[in-house]
């Protein structure tokens, strides 16, 4: 007892730690500045931004550019298609890498590694290198300017990290477990869904959150696919309304905020699956 | 059973398979056959003009600045992440107070979009209101204004700021994962034997985080070659292409020049350029999975 105070008081008056806190503390101060100017400059006046104020302390909050970005027909738009987007392609990509993941786990056959090997492959190559074809393809069907090649071309992209972790995740569900059932006279598909399913909800928990957040947040395929407003996802939406406002800095602070709620509660609620998926699958950005 | 097997085999992979097979497999093959091709996106009539595509790289001059600018991007996202990720892995796993906090206020930014931090940044290098004028201004006492984004000589570089201050997050959970599998015995010993915290740090525990150092590595190169949204937004490769990178270049020809076979060609360049460091990093994998077991 006397020993682990001793040991506590020691802890409190080692002058490096200190150090340590105060440089951490620094750095945190650093790192967090940009992110407080969105919020700051979401609640001032386009005129106090102009006049140097965006990065003091606010002495009244103004509401105005929330206002304006509310009333702006086009924002609905934005948050509707961008939510018709990414919650499909979250749930088809999961879906698919589970169904993939399963077979190289539970089911190998001959050539199966070099299968795998060939789907998980596709998270390491930048996807610019699809875009034209892409692009010739959605366009021969008359699709470009719908929701349609986004949500695809996600869930397409979405497939190697799903596979890859729903594989390993499988592969520490025993074989036991599934032989027994088979045994009891259980199909594959019913192993699948009322055995291996349930038990895999942290790894689904994982993916959902990564691919949430990517899907959301992603720019490149909406900037190739959608034309106008009524199509246009969020990230497309910042940029295209910042040629209406482009002085109105505030307001593109407090549709910037809107923005990144739904992926910032996500990850503030879910973090711990979000590091996990990061380490674990770490190559997909 | 045998048959059964095979059966669900085949049920299971079909939709899988059949996705990646269209959306991904098909246009990779797709990009080299139109790298042949003068097709401009539009005209369904096109000729094929043979390597007339790859031989205009070579005459490109904003093909090599590309090239160029790519490999800079590319040194900088290795090495400025990685540091600043190792620093703040080795400042965190001293178990500071407050040590998650700071954790979670590290990792933020990578939750947030490409478009966000773009626009973030955008307001740091203002030149009359930017907070990095701002304070230049407040320390050297003079009037400085300069508009860092919209000069050829610190666009890029400017960009690479901001990338690097929304990975770095990334890294250091990779090295801090890596940290906690180094055994507290060896750290003992190392304080037994009266050894300074930076032999501890140079001599134990940085070669112990060699497998960490390879996935951060790798993850930064493949990460920085992805990287497309982030200079969009804040420069658009410009001013005057300076700051285009490849899968920028690749975007102009093909999107705003409607030179879709020649930016096929670039996209053929950009695959070949990933496929090698992608084979590197598998090579030096293995080996680092021989030493480490």
């Amino acid at each position: 007892m006397a020993d682990a105070q001793a040991r506590v008081a020691a802890r409190e008056f080692n002058p490096w730690r200190a150090v340590l806190v105060i440089s951490l503390g620094c750095l945190a101060v650093l790192f967090l500045a940009p992110t407080v100017g969105v919020l700051l400059s979401s609640i001032k006046t386009t005129r106090e931004i102009a006049f140097g104020e965006l990065w003091t302390v606010p002495r009244t909050i103004y509401l105005g550019n929330f206002v304006e970005i509310l009333t702006n027909p086009a924002v609905p738009h934005y948050f509707k298609n961008t939510v018709l987007v990414t919650v499909p392609a979250t749930i088809l990509s999961i879906a698919l890498g589970v169904l993939a993941g399963y077979v190289f786990s539970k089911l190998p056959f001959a050539g199966s590694n070099l299968l795998f090997l060939v789907i998980i492959s596709g998270m390491f190559f930048p996807p610019q290198v699809i875009l034209i074809p892409l692009f010739q393809f959605f366009n021969a069907l008359g699709l470009i300017d719908t929701l349609w090649p986004i949500i695809c071309v996600h869930t397409a992209l979405g497939i190697p990290i799903c596979t890859l972790l729903m594989r390993n995740f499988f592969a520490t569900v025993p074989n036991a477990l599934r032989d027994a059932a088979i045994l009891e006279g259980a199909s594959e598909w019913q192993v699948l869904t009322r055995v291996a399913l349930p038990i895999s909800l942290p790894a689904i928990a994982v993916l959902a959150t990564l691919q949430f957040t990517w899907i959301w947040n992603d720019f490149l395929w909406p900037l190739i696919f959608t034309q106008t407003d009524e199509n246009r996802t969020i990230m497309v939406g910042i940029v295209n309304l910042r040629g209406q406002y482009s002085v109105a800095w505030g307001v593109q602070g407090a549709l910037s905020l809107l923005a990144s709620l739904p992926t910032l509660i996500v990850f503030l609620f879910f973090q711990r699956y979000f590091i996990k998926g990061m380490t674990m699958g770490a190559v997909k950005g | 059973m045998e048959r059964d097997a095979l059966y669900w085999r085949v049920i299971l992979l079909a939709a899988p398979i059949a996705v990646f097979t269209a959306l991904v497999i098909w246009p990779l093959l797709s990009s080299f056959y139109y790298s042949f091709t003068n097709w401009n996106g539009f005209n369904p009539e096109y000729d094929f003009v043979g390597l007339d595509n790859f031989a205009k790289i070579g005459t490109d001059r904003l093909f090599a600045s590309a090239i160029i600018n790519t490999a800079i991007w590319m040194v900088a996202a290795i090495f400025l992440p990685t540091l600043l990720g190792l620093a703040l892995a080795l400042l965190l796993d001293s178990k500071v107070p407050g040590g998650t906090i700071f954790k979670t206020l590290f990792y933020l930014p990578i939750c947030l979009s490409a478009v966000v931090v773009g626009q973030i940044w955008i307001w740091i290098y203002q030149g009359d209101w930017g907070l990095l004028n701002t304070v230049l201004r407040a320390v050297t006492g003079s009037d400085f204004s300069y508009a860092w984004l919209a000069r050829p000589n610190t666009a890029l570089g400017s960009v690479i700021v901001a990338w690097s201050w929304q990975q770095t997050g990334l890294s250091m959970v990779i090295f801090l994962a890596g940290l906690t599998s180094i055994p507290d015995e060896l750290l003992e010993v190392c304080d037994i034997e009266g050894a300074t915290a930076w032999q501890r740090i140079r001599i134990v525990v940085i070669p112990l985080l060699t497998p960490a150092t390879v996935v951060v590595v790798a993850l930064s190169v493949i990460n920085s070659l992805k990287g497309f949204d982030i200079l969009y937004i804040m420069t658009g490769g410009g001013p005057f292409h300076s700051s285009d990178t490849l899968a920028m270049h690749m975007y102009n020809e093909s999107f705003k020049k409607y030179l879709m076979g020649y930016g096929s060609a670039i996209s053929v360049v950009l695959f070949l350029i990933a496929l090698t460091i992608i084979r590197i990093y598998f090579r030096n994998l293995r080996k680092v999975d021989e030493i480490y077991g």
